[in-house]
């Protein structure tokens, strides 16, 4: 059977925890490389936040907001805002301009207004996403990760609040250094993508710890913490490819028609911010949160002790099973082997991930 | 579960439909709509910091006036200050909150009288900020005696240089008061100030001083005065005694006659609590702006997301199959909802919404539909574990409801704190995702459960290819869990 027909039936057997032995090196390497660029290569912040340069003209031609901005494109500032006012002007408003490009574009905002350059005004612009409303932004910030951080830890535990924050540092930390990387704009519509990023993440995060935590409750005797990871996390899989998917279509879409249709330019980064942002979501819930998680859970005393009690069972041979991650599942084993599930203490091996849990027959002779 | 899941589709698309046939529709904010713009200008010389922290001031005054404004305020030039609304409704208020300096004074009444004297005796001499033409102060000054014209009366007030100023004050709040002790007549219309522990004492002084007047003295009244005009000048009660003065958290001001009186109180709340302008702006000029996007970028926007909702239905249903159906079904109940609730925030509260918020909108729509897939999952789960089919539908929800609860909260959370914390746009995007996360817990619990718990008691249950049956990943060369269960049996 393929891998892809496998996930489908919900039958895999990854190891997950096995693998992110690799894979969290590369989220390190790649946390470590964005903070550098975020350092060396400041963000490309907007006016909004920067402040900048207007002018403004009197439409003779009356230009309307389309052909404007079609005239700043062609000199290369795309990301000016155009407004018409209600008594026939054109305001232009950009980034602080260096002498030269500033000329260039009170010359192309004087021609598409069809006025002699020196009927142009041009005056410096302050920020209107200044100082407070990001102080403000950063303070509410600050609070919802430590009141997220408490209501983990009251449904889970702290240390699944820790694992999640994690994650959550490690997608914000790769999607802020895509942007500084690129010099893409930073608007206030990409702040807003990045809060997004945060929800998404942090949702993520939770669904599969408390499917981990489901799992812990009729595993643990049997099996230990990695297994049960692993176990989880095959579960979840799909549910995760799923829901990322269906997320990453219609931002897709934005991405592309933002890139193609002109005049998109705001939508292309906020898109952009959001694809990679989501994308990251879900990695980091499958191979950063949960394999930290794996890890340090493993080194608290209860679960080696479980380890422990189950490798002794294991080679006892009171318990006829490989770890779930580590065997590979035969094609037909599924079927042919289910009508063990009789006896309790040999569960049926290898009848894939969500087979290692059977359900006690008696349970099952009631029903019928 | 018919019944409930004909409820929820009635109250989604019927609200949806009534919002249609009343004409409303989603008010769009600056950067898709346009608005107007007001450009206000201060004196010669005022520095950089007083514009920055006027641009605060007006930022929060006019949040304050609804839900949602998103302005755009910024500094041009050396003193001038542009705010930029969306929509055109309520200029007038959303001008007086941004114009007005908002000083307020306590003063003590030295005398009432039918006209200024100044006015009386237009060619005597008088102070440089007396206006020749009225006789009264223009502009008052706070720290000069004031000839003063009142809210609700036609007396002019005399009034002594200010014992209480904004500074001394923090917080104020509107409230309508029944009874007649504050001197409001048959009730109306307050706003109850704070002071400061210093304010308080001044205040307490202030008053024990003006208790020594006799009674029925104009000289016994308090005059409160907003930007040189007395809001009310109640007079100090017989029996305070002039050792302990009044207790601050008695003052209220009482708003006199106007059009919408509650209006006003919380406008002049507002103001309280923001604190005054640090300096006069002059109105400059007041004129419309179009939007900044135009519609090529709204509509790039809704074509993408068209395409997205597409794509996504075919991907739902070829993988669900009908529960896909019911997924996709569950999108447009949904949206119905987010729409609605838009709608009606727009109607109420002045919300509205930008482009980053119809984008914010196109992606929820990914983890709107994670409730169902995590149900889905849930049922195909239970089912491979060897539970028959439709008791494993059944079984299935409130797990998998939990499992969203759970996340959900987190959302939640996070738009609840941004919302009472957060300024500008980040106050418009929690509003949306708060919205949108208590619209999925709704449409998981009122929809998607009951049509699935439908359809897994209609012939849908087991019908080939399409059927729920179809959506559990097993071929029909392969037996079912609950047929090897039987043998068991």
């Amino acid at each position: 059977m393929s891998v892809l027909k496998r996930m489908y039936r919900g039958e895999t057997d990854f190891d997950f925890v096995g693998a992110a032995q690799k894979t969290l090196i590369v989220s390190a390497v790649l946390v470590v490389l964005s903070l550098v660029l975020l350092v060396s290569r400041p963000l490309n912040l907007s006016i909004d936040f920067t402040g900048g340069t207007v002018v403004v003209a009197v439409n003779e031609t009356d230009a309307t907001v389309e052909q404007v901005r079609a005239a700043m494109s062609d000199i290369g500032l795309a990301g000016a805002r155009v407004q018409l006012t209600g008594e026939g002007f054109i305001r232009v408003q950009t980034e602080a301009l260096e002498a030269g490009p500033q000329d260039e574009m009170i010359a192309a905002v004087g021609g598409v207004a069809g006025v002699s350059v020196n009927e142009v005004t041009v005056s410096a612009v302050g920020p209107s996403f200044g100082e407070e409303v990001r102080n403000a932004a950063l303070l509410a910030l600050g609070i919802f990760l430590l009141v997220v951080s408490l209501y983990i830890t009251w449904r889970f535990e702290w240390k699944m609040a820790l694992a999640a924050l994690a994650a959550l540092f490690h997608d914000l930390i790769i999607t802020g250094g895509i942007f500084a990387a690129f010099q893409f704009v930073v608007s206030p519509a990409t702040v807003i993508a990045v809060l997004t990023i945060m929800g998404y993440s942090l949702y993520d995060t939770v669904v599969v710890f408390d499917k981990v935590n489901e799992n812990v409750e009729h595993m643990q005797d049997r099996y230990n913490y990695t297994e049960i990871v692993n176990t989880s996390m095959n579960e979840v899989l799909m549910r995760s490819i799923n829901t990322s998917l269906t997320s990453l279509l219609p931002v897709g879409s934005l991405l592309i028609i933002g890139s193609l249709a002109f005049g998109a330019e705001t939508l292309r980064e906020f898109a952009l911010a959001l694809f990679v942002g989501i994308s990251l979501g879900t990695y980091s819930s499958i191979f950063v949160a949960t394999p930290l998680l794996a890890r340090w859970k493993e080194r608290e005393e209860e679960w080696e002790r479980a380890r422990r009690r189950v490798d002794r069972r294991r080679a006892t041979g009171q318990m006829e099973r490989e770890p779930v991650a580590a065997v590979a599942v035969a094609d037909d084993s599924v079927m042919t082997e289910e009508p063990a599930a009789q006896a309790p203490t040999a569960p049926p091996a290898g009848s894939g991930a969500t087979g290692a849990m059977p359900r006690p027959p008696k349970k099952r002779k009631k029903r019928r | 579960m018919l019944i409930t899941l004909l409820l929820t589709l009635l109250i989604a698309f019927g609200s949806f439909a009534a919002m249609l046939l009343a004409g409303w529709a989603p008010k769009l904010g600056l950067d898709l709509q346009g608005g107007f713009a007001v450009v206000l200008v201060s004196p010669e010389g005022t520095d950089e910091d007083t514009l920055d922290t006027a641009v605060e001031v007006m930022r929060r005054r006019v949040e304050e006036l609804g839900a949602v404004q998103e302005p755009e305020i910024f500094v041009e030039g050396d003193r001038r200050i542009v705010v930029q609304l969306p929509g055109v409704e309520d200029r007038e208020r959303a001008l007086r909150a941004v114009g007005t300096t908002g000083e307020m004074s306590f003063r003590a009444v030295i005398d009432i009288v039918p006209e200024s004297p100044y006015f009386t005796n237009p060619d005597g001499d008088h102070p440089p900020n007396i206006n020749p033409e009225t006789g009264l102060s223009d502009p008052d000054d706070v720290n000069e005696v004031g000839y003063l014209e009142a809210e609700d009366s036609f007396a002019i007030y005399v009034v002594s240089p200010a014992f209480l100023t904004g500074v001394d004050m923090e917080g104020g709040d509107a409230q309508f008061s029944s009874s007649t002790s504050h001197g409001g007549g048959a009730g109306g219309w307050i706003v109850i100030p704070g002071f400061t522990s210093e304010g308080g004492e001044k205040f307490r002084n202030a008053t024990g001083t003006l208790a020594t007047f006799s009674v029925g003295s104009p000289q016994r009244q308090l005059a409160i005065v907003v930007d040189g005009v007395v809001q009310s000048a109640p007079a100090v009660a017989q029996d305070v005694n002039p050792a302990e003065g009044l207790d601050p958290d008695q003052v209220v001001i009482t708003i006199g006659i106007s059009e919408n009186p509650q209006q006003e109180a919380e406008d002049l709340a507002a103001i309280l609590k923001y604190g005054a302008l640090p300096t006069t702006f002059e109105r400059e000029r007041v004129e419309s702006i179009s939007a900044s996007l135009g519609e090529d970028s709204l509509r790039a926007g809704l074509i993408a997301g068209l395409i997205g909702l597409v794509l996504v239905a075919i991907y739902m249903i070829l993988y669900y199959r009908v529960l896909g159906v019911v997924a996709v079904g569950g999108l447009i109940v949904f949206g119905a909802f987010l729409v609605g609730a838009l709608v009606l925030l727009g109607e109420t509260q002045g919300t509205t919404l930008t482009l980053a918020g119809v984008t914010g909108i196109i992606v929820s729509i990914g983890i709107t539909l994670d409730s169902s897939i995590v149900y889905f999952e849930r049922i195909k789960e239970e089912y491979h574990a060897g539970r028959p089919l439709r008791p494993a539908v059944d079984h299935a929800f409130p797990g998998a409801f939990s499992t969203n609860l759970k996340g959900d909260t987190v959302t939640l959370l996070a738009a609840l704190l941004l919302w009472v914390l957060a300024i500008g746009p980040v106050k418009g995007f929690a509003l949306t995702l708060g919205l949108a996360t208590v619209i999925d817990v709704v449409v998981a619990w009122f929809y998607t459960r009951s049509a699935t718990w439908l359809l897994a008691h209609s012939r849908m249950l087991d019908g080939g290819w399409f059927s729920i049956r179809g959506a559990m990943a097993r071929g029909p060369d392969e037996p079912a869990h609950e047929d090897l269960v039987a043998v068991d049996a």
